[in-house]
């Protein structure tokens, strides 16, 4: 033990400072405490910008894509007359089919300016052109199929709902104004107040827009009948490809890394391209797509089995490093017992660890799936981008028909004039979000369900 | 133990420094501390013992308030440092940790030089009046802590390539060039060797000179060895409490002469 | 034989193969599996693998190699004459493969017999009428035709021996098999070695996309740097495409676009980013914390076209009526300004989950240890657990940067296309993968520079971001050992 008597005594350090009272704060601690009131309030500041840029963004989108699931139509007695739809009389389909579609918008437009005398609408300045683009063209076109696949109503009168032209749907969604119209060549003032007439006399109807939902793309002219129908069945089909492919090589790619592969150089190479490739811009992606997939192999662009791939290849890292994780989180004790009663390496993977890391790796595959359903940038380079207006067939046949995306779609979209397109955009996209959080929902759900505390 | 006389003198000296009177403190559900009362005194070394979990560590934290850090962590009862109430709604737990210092368990250099881990403290208090007063601070509490002749020629390189025992000793040496009136140590020896451990036991032994000095230790040879008073925890309570010399050679509590006796622990 | 067809009697096959080795072996242990090495699954399923695996792994080789050689045969039947002035042997090639594959249509319709098909020329009125009216009309030179019609006899004579080898492949594997097995045959270490091999085989897949990537992108590049030299591509100074010709294709108007918005963005993202990752770790409690950190992260799953549409329709705009055209700097909606702020969005959970796994990763042991010298919270914060964690951060930093370099879509609907090197963020630039973009989609010709420099574009931006991602995880690894 040492000698106290011993000990040289310790000079005292610095002159005692806080001979204040506990109960006062010093100047200098209420300096010190301000900085830290004012640090506080940076962190604050910064996850306020950061939930604030998050409502704005999702507040605008709906703000602008809301009005998509809207769709105004018009709703009027419509009479088929002989003398345009058969002008030769005689009922013949080939003769009929003959009438482009172009023809049976007189038959719209005669039915409305019937029915404006009917309702003795007095609209000065009211011009043909007026009438004849009050209708999208996409209602002439459905009215012949209509008349082509039943020859019998020509000449009847029938109560029939048509779509309206984007401008005329614009009027009810504040697209376009009154002021703007003026401005516009593809309306008028009159068609806005004709509109509004009809809307009073309940002539025009605006009804939830399954037709967006279900429908293909339409042309540059014909916003108002654009769907994204296409582009939810070229999305599933890529998820398909992506789950089938991903999921059990990413799974077993894992189950080496982790339980099986000696720490060796080729493990390493392995192990730092599978991190590099997780870091790799989307649009690399897009170009190996191109250049192998479709130059060096052969594949047919604009396809969901191209998209499949691709997207396969860039989901691979994520499902890989969250599988990792999963069977990192299984306990050794568990295969320590298992080979402990005399079950190979394989089987104890398969039977115990597998089954145990489940929940993890279906949560990571879903998060991985999410992240592939709403990239973009590689499909626009795989020819994605094209108008596509009819449904692939079935799978495994379909996965090589053309097809759309769900964020192409968009990305499309956004490069054409009508602004009708805009508001379509911005709907695609609360359908994709709505997928997303759906998919993200389960993940939550299947990770509080499964958890498990070792 | 020539020095007891020395010891005696001193105890009976020195006023006492701080006061714990029906001290409870909660872990969410779990009462942790048991209505502790005790008075430590000025300039001297007390420890504190018992198996562990029960309390100790605790309890030496809630002197400097650092289980205001932990969430769920619940106080009762009144601490006071000379006299006024540490927990007092207008007590600043920054103004009160400069005047209790604290040492850890395990040595905790800061991922800088030296130099700047013993300024630390003189830096954020404004101790120092310029560059001098600082470089003063730094050699005079390097010193005290008897580490100033192994680091003087590399203040500048990091605090962690330093080996485990110079590492508390720094640690030591930062908590005092704050110049605190109390020092507690949270077993400062348990992640040292011996030859570290009885470099840091000198050290405490040193220290009692200027400060009160508070020490949990899981041994109790090291209680023996460095301590004038001791206290001994069991399950939250403060079972005993008086100079070492007593509790070791006549424990009151046959708890206590369990524990000493190696039957409990 | 359509490979869909061939994959189904192979599987049909193995599971036949599954039946028969595992009745096999249970035969002749008489019934007792006791006396067998393996568990009688393993029997069936060493036959299984046998049947199925060779023969797929033959298929899948034929199916890449296949489409190779047949059009190394088809360009013979194309002389040069046959190509037109400002045409390349590929634009034939493809053309010879889409009329192929509308004769195939229209084989597979009976609007043509297959010898008839192949027999047709160009001055058949007869057939290519019947084609025209089955709305599959071919129009070409005679040359093309004929290609094309070897290509048509090609892949079928590819596919027929196709069925042939990979079907006779699976039925000798069935037979060996059955005949290996004995009671004694060791079948759960020969299925658990195949097994093994698949493994190795599924995780080698990594290696082959980087491989993949390198490969189509230093192939085409090549060729790029062939036709373009790379000087004037590195050094250029002007981007001006034109399909016609005499195009200048200098990268740096991309690169200064690229780095003003990855710096705009990094500037906004990373405070905002750092400091909710603290507020998070050291302030927040956890009840904040189970709402604001899901909520940050939301901003993480939406996908990158969503923040470019908000850039196009709203950001953009808002920027121009109220900060550009005020202050009289431009009248562009499209920004530097607007793509930064947006990516910056983007970047803030990525920079701010990095960080807040980095800040906690700093020991409880510093903290205690400055905040029992009686320092206050941000004094810990800024003087002990921020440098100890700066390196994590760099790291993180590092990492969102190349986010930045390598995002697309806000850059593609925020930014512009005009190239130019401005010091005014409030015009229109543009970036290296809007200009990837811009010159791959829609129809290419892959012997243009025009098209080419996509890829020498794409090589240029993986490297970079390589680069920046290796030193990051490189650093972010050593500050992870420091503290384990």
């Amino acid at each position: 033990m040492t000698d106290a008597t011993d000990m040289t005594p310790m000079s005292a350090p610095a002159a005692r400072h806080t001979s204040g009272s506990l109960l006062t704060a010093s100047a200098r601690t209420k300096r010190r405490n301000a900085a830290e009131t004012r640090f506080k309030a940076y962190g604050i500041a910064a996850i306020a910008i950061a939930v604030l840029a998050l409502m704005f963004l999702l507040y605008s989108i709906v703000r602008d894509g809301a009005s998509a699931f809207q769709q105004t139509y018009v709703s009027l007695p419509v009479t088929i007359s002989a003398e345009v739809v058969d002008p030769k009389g005689n009922r013949d389909p080939a003769e009929m089919a003959k009438v482009i579609s172009m023809s049976y918008g007189k038959v719209l437009d005669d039915s409305l300016k019937a029915w404006i005398a009917a309702e003795n609408i007095q609209i000065p300045d009211l011009s043909e052109a007026d009438i004849k683009s009050f209708f999208s063209n996409e209602a002439q076109a459905r009215l012949r199929e209509m008349v082509l696949a039943d020859p019998s109503i020509i000449g009847e009168t029938l109560d029939m709902t048509a779509l309206t032209s984007s401008r005329v749907d614009g009027m009810f969604k504040g697209r376009v104004t009154e002021a703007s119209a003026a401005l516009d060549a593809k309306t008028s003032v009159a068609q806005y107040q004709l509109a509004q007439a009809m809307k009073d006399k309940g002539a025009l109807v605006t009804k939830f827009n399954t037709a967006f939902i279900t429908k293909p793309d339409a042309s540059d002219n014909r916003a108002e009948a654009a769907g994204i129908g296409v582009a939810i069945l070229g999305s599933f089909y890529m998820m398909l490809i992506v789950l089938v492919l991903a999921l059990p090589i990413g799974v077993a790619a894992s189950i080496y890394l982790e339980e099986f592969a000696p720490k060796n150089r080729f493990t390493d190479v392995i192990e730092v391209n599978i991190a590099n490739l997780a870091a790799v811009p989307s649009i690399v992606f897009g170009i190996l797509g191109l250049a192998a997939f479709i130059n060096f192999v052969g594949l047919p662009r604009s396809t969901p089995i191209v998209g499949g791939l691709v997207l396969t290849l860039m989901t691979l890292p994520t499902i890989i490093i969250s599988t990792r994780a999963a069977l990192k989180s299984v306990p050794p004790s568990i295969r320590d017992a298992a080979l402990g009663v005399g079950a190979s390496k394989m089987q104890t993977v398969f039977h115990h660890v597998l089954p145990l890391a489940m929940p993890g790796i279906l949560t990571g595959t879903i998060i991985g799936l999410a992240q592939a359903l709403g990239e973009t940038a590689p499909l626009l380079l795989i020819g994605m981008v094209a108008f596509v207006t009819t449904y692939p067939s079935a799978p495994p046949e379909g996965f090589f028909d053309p097809a759309s995306a769900l964020p192409v779609q968009v990305y499309n979209w956004t490069q054409r004039a009508d602004p009708a397109f805009f508001e379509r955009a911005s709907g695609a996209i609360i359908v994709l979000l709505v997928f997303l959080l759906c998919m993200n929902l389960l993940a939550i759900f299947l990770r509080r369900k499964f958890e498990r505390r070792w | 133990m020539n020095d007891m006389s020395l010891v005696e003198r001193e105890v009976t000296q020195d006023d006492i420094k701080i006061t714990a009177r029906d001290v409870q403190v909660y872990y969410g559900d779990k009462h942790a501390i048991k209505d502790v009362n005790v008075d430590i005194l000025d300039k001297t070394v007390t420890a504190f013992i018992g198996p562990s979990g029960c309390g100790k560590s605790t309890f030496l934290r809630c002197i400097n308030r650092m289980n205001d850090t932990i969430d769920i962590a619940r106080i009762e009862g009144k601490i006071a440092l000379d006299g006024e109430d540490i927990y007092d709604k207008r007590v600043d737990p920054v103004q009160l940790r400069a005047k209790v210092g604290m040492v850890f368990q395990k040595p905790n250099p800061f991922p800088k030089s030296i130099y700047d881990n013993v300024a630390y403290g003189p830096r954020i208090h404004g101790l120092a009046r310029n560059r001098a007063d600082l470089d003063e601070i730094v050699e005079k509490s390097l010193r005290g802590s008897a580490l100033w002749n192994e680091v003087k020629d590399r203040l500048h390189e990091p605090g962690t390539g330093l080996s485990g025992g110079q590492q508390q000793r720094l640690c030591i040496a930062r908590a005092v060039a704050t110049a605190p009136e109390v020092l507690l140590m949270d077993e400062p020896c348990s992640a040292l060797d011996p030859i570290a451990t009885s470099q840091v036991e000198e050290l405490i032994d040193q220290l009692r000179e200027d400060f009160s000095v508070v020490i949990v230790t899981h041994s109790m040879q090291q209680a023996a060895r460095v301590s004038q008073k001791t206290a001994f925890f069991h399950l939250g309570n403060l079972v005993e409490y008086g100079d070492t010399d007593d509790i070791f050679t006549r424990p009151q509590d046959p708890r206590t002469e369990s524990y000493i006796s190696g039957r409990i622990g | 034989m359509p490979v869909f067809w061939i994959v189904l009697i192979v599987l049909a096959l193995s599971a036949a193969g599954f039946v028969l080795g595992r009745g096999r072996v249970m035969a002749q242990a008489q019934g007792d599996s006791r006396k067998l090495h393996s568990r009688p699954v393993y029997y069936g399923w060493s036959v299984a693998l046998y049947t199925a695996l060779p023969a797929f792994l033959v298929l899948l080789i034929w199916l890449f190699v296949q489409p190779v050689i047949i059009q190394r045969s088809v360009s013979k039947y194309i002389p040069d004459e046959a190509i037109a002035e400002g045409q390349t042997r590929g634009i034939v090639m493809g053309e010879a493969s889409k009329i192929a594959s509308t004769l195939s249509v229209a084989v597979g319709q009976d609007v043509l017999t297959r010898p008839e098909a192949l027999t047709l020329t160009m001055d058949d009125t007869e057939r290519l009428d019947r084609l025209k009216a089955a709305q599959l009309p071919v129009l070409t030179k005679p040359d093309v035709l004929r290609a094309a019609q070897q290509y048509l006899r090609a892949t079928h004579i590819g596919s027929l021996w196709l069925g042939i080898v990979t079907l006779a492949l699976s039925g000798a594997g069935l037979v060996f098999a059955l005949l290996r097995i004995r009671p004694d045959f060791r079948a759960r270490n020969v299925v658990e070695r195949v097994m093994r091999g698949l493994l190795i085989g599924c995780s080698t897949i990594a290696i082959a996309t980087t491989a993949g990537i390198v490969l189509s992108l230093v192939f085409e590049s090549i060729s790029f740097f062939r036709l373009y030299p790379w000087q004037d591509f590195f050094f250029g100074t002007e981007w001006t495409p034109s399909f016609g010709g005499g195009s200048k294709l200098g990268m740096l108007p991309l690169l200064w676009g690229t780095l003003y918005i990855s710096v705009i963005a990094l500037l906004f993202a990373v405070p905002v980013g750092l400091f909710a990752a603290i507020y998070m770790s050291e302030y927040a409690s956890p009840r904040v914390r189970s709402v604001v950190k899901p909520a940050i992260e939301i901003l993480a799953g939406i996908p990158t076209i969503v923040y470019g549409l908000f850039a196009l329709v709203t950001v953009g705009p808002l920027i121009r009526d109220w900060l550009a055209q005020p202050m009289g700097l431009g009248n562009s909606g499209s920004s530097v300004m607007t793509a930064g702020l947006v990516m910056g969005v983007m970047l803030i959970p990525f920079v701010s989950s990095l960080s807040d796994d980095i800040i906690n990763a700093v020991p409880q042991s510093l903290r205690d240890g400055s905040l029992g010298l009686g320092s206050t919270h941000s004094e810990t914060i800024r003087q002990v657990v921020l440098p100890a964690a700066l390196p994590g951060i760099v790291g993180a930093v590092l990492l969102a940067a190349s986010r930045a370099i390598g995002e697309t879509m806000i850059v593609v609907l925020g930014a512009g296309a005009m190239a130019q090197i401005s010091g005014n963020p409030f015009e229109a630039m543009t970036t290296i993968t809007v200009k990837i973009v811009g010159q791959l989609t829609g129809d290419n010709d892959f012997a243009s520079p025009e098209t080419l420099v996509a890829f020498a574009l794409g090589l240029t931006l993986f490297v970079l971001t390589l680069g920046l991602n290796i030193f990051a995880l490189y650093i972010v690894r050593k500050y992870r050992e420091q503290y384990e």
